[in-house]
């Protein structure tokens, strides 16, 4: 009787260690996995300035393509640069010239507009999505107006990093 | 008894052609790993005779997932998973190694051929009730290959990072982030970082070839399991006449069922086929027949047109126009017809959600008695139109991206 | 790229003004269009109810089926001597110039078109003629059936190609791109549904006239007029469910490819033809959901689910009829400088805009109305329904459905062929005097209307220098 119960309790003990151990081992497979996993979140990225053009050479009122490399952020370990496009605008306003340097991201999936000089838009072909001039959305499934790069002028040369703000 | 006796002339057949200690041999290893005991089981079963040849649609997605498997293996070979270097490598197969192109070709068409006959297999399977009782979480595992199916297509897609591929995956990766809450999180865990990267690349290639068919091969094993625990339901047409059967003939059917069936629970009349066939050679000839040709196709437009490769994938190119695969045509146009905010989660996780969640509860949710499609108008009058719908969401995708 | 004048011959015009030869034109291509849509419809119609008649060995579709090729055979005549009679007299005659060059651009169409008219005889006359007899060969029947609709359908494609051609004409000569041109596919599925859609209410219409004339002299009809307005009303609201879709992505292609006309529907002129165009697939939606509520209530089941769709439909139908502002259309609010909410003094009705709110009562309708019908489908195949027990309610409600579909289908007409003008095909000839024209701009004056002025922005000096 006490030999059985005790048989019992041995059993009871030898599957809750089983159980133990395979949650154990398991948890410590997952932790690591699911931090690696987890880890680009907590990147830390820097956006050093680039040099874009010389701003004397953008016509008003026609947004002009310049492919330049920008960082694009994140932890890789090579291809630090990829090439983006920045539309530079002159945007002719009632009494000043404003310049703004855009993203050709487009905001819905993130494909790449190009401005299209027989629509008189930044147009995407990926879902016909429209924005005027100054990137704000005009037609179709984009939900915001085009990102900006972050800028500045150092004389009549224009620089840009790779942080967006938001347009319009 | 008269199981010995089939195994013996199995034993038999198996030898036949070796005499002499390639005989001896045989039974030697036979003895030790019981190779025709597997044969048998494997093949001696009972399977429906009338409609059979609707009946080879899933193995011959069993083979096309073979091929599936093998050629990637040897895709492997050469092709290196890295932004620098995808392109290049296949840029190379293209040019310089005919063979590989071939494996790389067949590994593209093979994809092609088997989402149709996966959508064959599972439309055949819907029309004829196959899902109902005992077979529903059979059709739900179904449901879930289908789902695994798709995103190794995705994935695939987006490995030889040309520009086709890298598009793709931009627009996938970008879709996640619509998520409520935790959108940009998955979005950067997808990518491995804020944007596209050589991670990004990484991260999709292990998933193609590790985790989704890790995920896949068990389900088709359990699958099949199942499958062979019921027998194979087929169709109407293997059933005519179950309403007007008398009670003690229904019972002596029942009586007289070859193994695996009578299939329980399920409706009345419905356990065992009218008519039953053996599995080898009968259906296995088709399944054959039905496979090879599908082989044969993917052999030929392998080396006939093969699979492109655009040019390397350039983020600043101004003229490219992005079109996704085509099996996934009707969820692009989904993303052009919810416009702006707060409607394009709608178009792309709820209206997709809520047609996957229909789609695994059919079972439960078809509660007709017959098994005829023309007597169970409740669920093919809407499966209709979800096809419908598809097939016109496709053809509008078509015609969008051929104007613009 | 104009089409060339040079090489068209000189017709003589018939002494008629062109408001008049428009006018007559115009109504016998409307005509024409309904008894088209209906034949091609009806055959698809035709053969699913013969096989069902067949496979469910049910005398309701035999008696239906035989019916309705006797009809299909009349108004095939009728319809088919119109469609004569406009290419004959009123084309060539009226709009030689038109007829002549859109020949040269789509002669192979066209001639598909004739020999399409010729399958479509071959096959229909023996049904016609020798039904019953067809009917000791069942399989064959159907077959011959399901030719006549794929024979109707190429048909159909043909002449969409012609349609859609004159909306958004691509490059003479081009044959894929003109055979595949933007507003192609959206027309051929828009139709393709609409055109079964419409032989079902045209055979729930006149189920329902006959429900109401007859079954007091002649009882015995009940039952079956009761069904075949239920069989009928199954297709007309079965079918429209693709249409908003199908619809919404027809507006954006013409949006995209003919920016004028687009304008001109949703926010000029024809803004108001559209609104009411909206208003009526909503009543198909909710007078449809209505019947099926009713009819199962009729045969003594309450089912609250019904009920519930039907109210969230009518209230699907007030939405997408709340007009967008007060005013004839968007261009005058926008010329009176008023588009601001009506309680801040301006006349725009916020729920009345088309995105996101119109387009949710789409996706409502389509999805309110496919679980309706599934529950009712539901009822009628467990042999629930006694046919026989509908009311005056429901006839009337047949009705309604039947008469929408026919003003829907007319409207639809009307405005696309209105919202051309002044071009007969889009940039490249003006109604007026066909004469040929070249195109002001690729895209017409109005995309610089006031959609694109919105929203200009101005950016903080500190961004500039800092
Ligand atoms: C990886 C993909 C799949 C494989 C390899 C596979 C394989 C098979 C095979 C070999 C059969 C028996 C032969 C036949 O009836 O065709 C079968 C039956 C079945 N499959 Fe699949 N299948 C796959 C996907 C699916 C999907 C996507 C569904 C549905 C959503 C599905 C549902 C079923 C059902 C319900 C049966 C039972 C048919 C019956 O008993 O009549 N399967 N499958
Ligand atoms: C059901 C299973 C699978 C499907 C549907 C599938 C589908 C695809 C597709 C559509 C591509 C893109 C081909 C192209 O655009 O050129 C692809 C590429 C690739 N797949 Fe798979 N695949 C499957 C299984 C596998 C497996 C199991 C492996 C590895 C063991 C694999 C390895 C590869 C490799 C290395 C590539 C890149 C080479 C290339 O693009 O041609 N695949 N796959
Ligand atoms: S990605 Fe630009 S419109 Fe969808």
């Amino acid at each position: 009787m006490s030999i059985a119960q005790k048989r019992i309790s041995r059993r009871k003990f030898m599957i809750l260690a089983i159980n133990a151990a395979g949650a154990g081992a398991g948890l410590l497979i997952a932790a690591p996995i699911v931090g690696s996993i987890l880890s680009p979140i907590f990147y830390k990225s820097k956006y050093p300035w680039v040099m874009v053009a010389d701003i004397q050479h953008v016509p008003v009122g026609v947004p002009t393509a310049y492919v330049v490399m920008v960082d694009q952020g994140g932890d890789s370990w090579q291809v630090p640069k990829v090439p983006r496009t920045v539309y530079v605008v002159k945007l002719n306003l009632i009494n000043q010239v404003q310049l703004i340097a855009l993203s050709n991201v487009c905001t819905h999936m993130q494909c790449d507009v190009h401005w299209d000089i027989n629509l008189n838009v930044f147009f995407c072909p990926c879902h016909g999505g429209e924005y005027s001039m100054d990137g704000t959305n005009i037609a179709g499934p984009p939900p915001q107006p085009l990102f900006r790069y972050q800028h500045k002028l150092v004389g009549n040369t224009l620089f840009i990093r790779n942080v967006l703000v938001g347009g319009s | 008894m008269a199981d010995e006796l089939q195994r013996s002339a199995l034993v038999a057949k198996l030898t036949r052609p070796v005499a002499g200690l390639m005989a001896t041999t045989y039974r030697w290893v036979d003895e030790r790993l019981g190779v025709t005991d597997l044969v048998h089981q494997l093949l001696y079963e009972a399977v429906p005779k009338r409609g059979a040849w609707a009946y080879s649609l899933g193995s011959a997605t069993l083979i096309l997932i073979v091929l599936q498997i093998t050629t990637g293996m040897f895709l492997l070979w050469t092709y290196v998973p890295s932004t620098t270097e995808a392109w290049q490598s296949l840029n190379f197969i293209e040019y310089h190694d005919e063979f590989a192109a071939i494996v790389r070709g067949m590994h593209l068409w093979g994809a092609y051929v088997l989402f149709v006959v996966i959508g064959m297999h599972m439309v055949r399977t819907f029309v004829s009730g196959s899902y109902k009782k005992p077979r529903e979480l059979n059709w739900i595992i179904g449901v879930v290959l289908f789902l695994l199916v798709l995103g190794l297509g995705i994935t695939g897609a987006m490995l030889p990072w040309d520009q086709a591929a890298y598009w793709t995956a931009t627009v996938v990766t970008h879709v996640v982030s619509y998520l409520p809450i935790f959108g940009t999180q998955v979005q950067e865990i997808l990518r491995g970082g804020p944007q596209m990267g050589p991670a990004t690349l990484t991260r999709f290639f292990a998933i193609h070839i590790w985790l989704l068919p890790a995920l896949l091969v068990p389900m088709i094993g359990l699958h099949l399991i199942l499958l062979r625990r019921h027998g194979e339901h087929g169709s109407w047409v293997n059933y005519e006449g179950v309403e007007e059967e008398t009670e003690a003939e229904r019972a002596k059917r029942m009586a007289n069922a070859e193994a695996p069936y009578p299939a329980l629970p399920s409706d009345p009349g419905y356990a065992v086929p009218m008519d039953l066939d053996e599995f080898f050679p009968s259906q296995v000839f088709k399944d054959a027949v039905v496979s090879f040709g599908l082989v044969l196709l993917i052999f030929v437009m392998a080396v006939v047109i093969g699979a492109p490769l655009e040019r390397a994938a350039n983020p600043a190119a101004l003229n490219y126009v992005p079109t996704p695969e085509w099996f996934f045509l009707p969820l692009d146009q989904l993303l052009v017809q919810f416009p702006q905010a707060w409607m394009i989660p709608v178009g792309v996780f709820i209206i997709p959600g809520i047609g996957t969640t229909l789609l695994m509860l059919v079972p439960f949710l078809d509660r007709t008695p017959g098994r005829q499609p023309w007597r169970r108008p409740e669920v093919m009058v809407p499966a209709l139109f979800v096809v419908l719908f598809l097939v016109f969401e496709a053809l509008l995708a078509v015609n969008r991206l051929f104007n613009l | 790229m104009p089409l060339i004048a040079s090489t068209t011959p000189q017709l003589t015009q018939v002494p008629i003004s062109t408001g008049m030869a428009t006018a007559l034109v115009a109504l016998l291509m409307l005509a024409h269009v309904q008894f088209a849509a209906w034949q091609q419809g009806g055959y698809i119609i035709l053969a699913v109810s013969d096989f069902m008649g067949w496979k469910r060995k049910s005398a309701n579709y035999d008696r239906f089926s035989k019916g309705l090729v006797t009809a299909l055979g009349a108004t095939f005549a009728i319809g088919g001597s119109l469609a004569i009679f406009a290419v004959m007299i009123l084309f060539l005659g009226l709009w030689g110039h038109f007829y002549v060059d859109l020949q040269k651009v789509l002669f192979w169409p066209f001639v598909g078109e004739a020999a399409a008219f010729v399958g479509e005889i071959i096959c229909l006359y023996p049904l016609y003629a020798r039904w019953d007899r067809l009917g000791h060969v069942r399989g064959l029947r159907v077959g011959l059936e399901l030719l006549l609709f794929i024979n109707a359908s190429l048909q159909m494609l043909l002449i969409n190609v012609v349609a859609s051609y004159m909306l958004t004409p691509r490059p003479a000569f081009n044959l894929p791109a003109i055979l595949l041109n933007p507003t192609e596919i959206p027309l051929e599925i828009h139709r393709f549904v609409g055109n079964i859609a419409w032989a079902g209410a045209v055979i729930a219409l006149v189920a329902g006239i006959r429900l109401l004339l007859r079954s007091g002299r002649r009882p015995e009809l009940r039952p079956y007029l009761d069904w075949m307005g239920h069989y009928g009303l199954i297709y007309a609201i079965g079918f429209t469910i693709a249409q908003p879709l199908v619809g919404w992505e027809y507006a954006k292609e013409i949006q995209l490819h003919a920016y004028a006309s687009w304008y001109d529907m949703m926010l000029g002129g024809l803004s108001v033809a559209f609104l009411f165009q909206v208003f009526l697939l909503g009543s198909i939606f909710t007078v449809g959901i209505f019947y099926l509520w009713r009819r199962v209530r009729a045969s003594g089941f309450r089912s609250p689910a019904l009920a519930v769709c039907t109210v969230l439909s009518f209230g699907a139908w007030l939405l997408i009829s709340t007009p967008s502002s007060l005013a004839w259309s968007y261009e005058s609010v926008f010329a009176a400088n008023a588009n601001v909410p009506i309680w801040q003094g301006g006349l725009l009705i916020p729920w009345g805009a088309m995105i996101p709110w119109k387009l949710t009562a789409l996706v409502a309708f389509t999805g309110v109305t496919i679980v309706a019908l599934t529950i009712y489908l539901k009822y009628a195949s467990r042999g629930k329904l006694r046919w026989g027990d509908a009311g005056r309610g429901q006839a009337f409600s047949l009705i309604a459905v039947g008469i929408s579909v026919s003003l829907i289908m007319a409207l639809m007409g009307f405005i696309r062929e209105s919202s051309r003008g002044p071009f007969l095909i889009t940039n490249q000839m003006l109604i007026n005097q066909q004469q040929n024209f070249s195109p002001p701009s690729a895209t017409g004056p109005a995309l610089n209307g006031p959609a694109s002025n919105a929203g200009v922005s101005i950016i903080l000096p500190t961004e500039l220098h800092p």
